[in-house]
């Protein structure tokens, strides 16, 4: 069982709770958030699942009976992720959030991992403090792009392109690609249904590849990499061609690093920013998440 | 008489929206979440939607997108509905083909009809 950080504070493991009760209460958190992204049980379900959200570790915060807050626990070798942790609006500051982050890096302490992930959303000041608090450190500046479905035609780059089946797109993930945000890590990718990718060789050889989800109205998940070639005109020319084959597709993709070189062509294709979060890390990554030269 | 699709998962911010455009004389339908909206767009054949941008099944955005295909509502006034920071709203809501936006919670009552109406007047 957990410890209990503040003994007004009773920390439940949400294993105790069915999807639908730790749906409400994730729902009831994020109510007043600029970006409140709302889930239905289906989509909380699926987000246990994709991203490897250990219920027994992560917990639920309960105050004179009454349910105050929600923080989920990601578990990976080597590495932990804080995730979906918020508190009901009239509960802030009464220090409901501190005592389940604080639980949950016990947790991973009980689980022998020293290594902890987070995203903040960009100006959530109160909880980017907690994390500094904390022991976090900022490592970068994370990127959520959209594309609206088009009905202009978008006319593919001259290349020749290959189609990558689920086995083939999930191969080049899995490859030496570093310290990528949770969402981003090949184990996410594994995880979620209805991958597939794109090879392209242009006419100069540059050439690269990109991996995505397709969903019933979205295209999300991408990964992508040049490995040959401009990154902007690479991934201009493979975004081509997938907004050539899907143009009636809306189109989401979330923690792309702002420094990102293949930025300049998502931009070209008419993708905008919708906002930021701060990438946050405790500790220091273990040796095989770091990407070999 | 002119019927207004509210599409928006939390309680409080439909209670509301709805008593305002009731007393204004407006007929209201209301929707919590992306797929019943849409269904109730289609069925209902709304002459304005107020659109939530984060609902809990797919976002509102996504649901614009989708509502834009339909010939009938090309030139229907989709309205978000949101807390984003201005710039932001103006910035999605115009990529996503939405006629405009209004902020959320709704702070001064005479604001929030007289953005309706003029959405409606737009029509």
């Amino acid at each position: 069982m957990p410890s209990l950080s503040n003994v007004a504070i009773k920390l439940i493991p949400a294993s105790q709770f069915t999807i639908d009760e730790l749906t409400a209460i994730y729902n009831q958190t994020r109510v007043d958030y600029l970006v409140p992204m709302p889930m239905n049980a289906t989509r909380l379900a699926e987000y246990v699942q994709a991203y490897d959200i250990d219920l027994h570790h992560s917990l639920v915060a309960s105050e004179d009976g009454e349910l105050r807050g929600v923080a989920m626990l990601g578990v990976r070798a080597e590495r932990t992720w804080v995730t979906r942790l918020g508190v009901i609006p009239s509960t802030r500051r009464g220090g409901v959030g501190e005592a389940l982050t604080r639980s949950l890096l016990e947790q991973s302490q009980i689980l022998g991992i020293d290594f902890t992930m987070l995203e903040v959303i960009k100006n959530n000041a109160p909880a980017h403090e907690l994390f500094r608090k904390l022991g976090f450190y900022e490592v970068g500046e994370l990127l959520i792009l959209r594309r609206s479905p088009s009905k202009q035609q978008v006319e593919p780059v001259i290349a020749d392109a290959r189609r990558l089946e689920r086995y083939e797109a999930l191969d080049l993930v899995g490859y030496n690609r570093g310290t990528q945000p949770w969402t981003n890590q090949s184990e996410s990718m594994s995880h979620a249904e209805d991958i597939s990718g794109l090879y392209l060789t242009l006419s100069d050889g540059s050439r690269g590849w990109l991996v995505y989800r397709r969903q019933k109205f979205t295209l999300t998940h991408f990964i992508y990499k040049t490995e040959e070639g401009n990154p902007a005109e690479m991934a201009y020319a493979f975004l081509s061609h997938l907004h050539h084959q899907y143009p009636r597709l809306d189109t989401q993709i979330e923690n792309i690093q702002v420094n990102d070189p293949h930025l300049a062509g998502f931009y070209k294709m008419g993708y905008v920013e919708s906002f930021r979060r701060i990438e946050m890390w405790r500790g220091i990554p273990p040796e095989t998440l770091i990407a070999r030269k | 008489m002119t019927k207004i699709l509210i599409v928006e998962d939390v309680p409080d911010n439909v209670e509301l929206a709805r008593k305002i455009l009731i007393s204004r004389g407006y007929e209201v339908v209301h929707a919590a979440n992306a797929e019943t909206g849409y269904q109730l767009a289609m069925e209902t054949r709304p002459d304005l939607i107020l659109l939530d941008l984060g609902l809990p099944d797919y976002d509102g955005l996504t649901l614009a997108g989708q509502l834009r295909e339909v010939s009938a509502f090309e030139n229907l006034p989709i309205i978000a509905f949101t807390a984003w920071p201005v710039e932001t709203a103006k910035h999605m809501a115009e990529s996503y083909g939405c006629n405009g936006f209004i902020g959320k919670p709704i702070v001064r009552v005479q604001d929030f009809i007289a953005q309706i109406d003029s959405f409606l007047q737009k029509k």
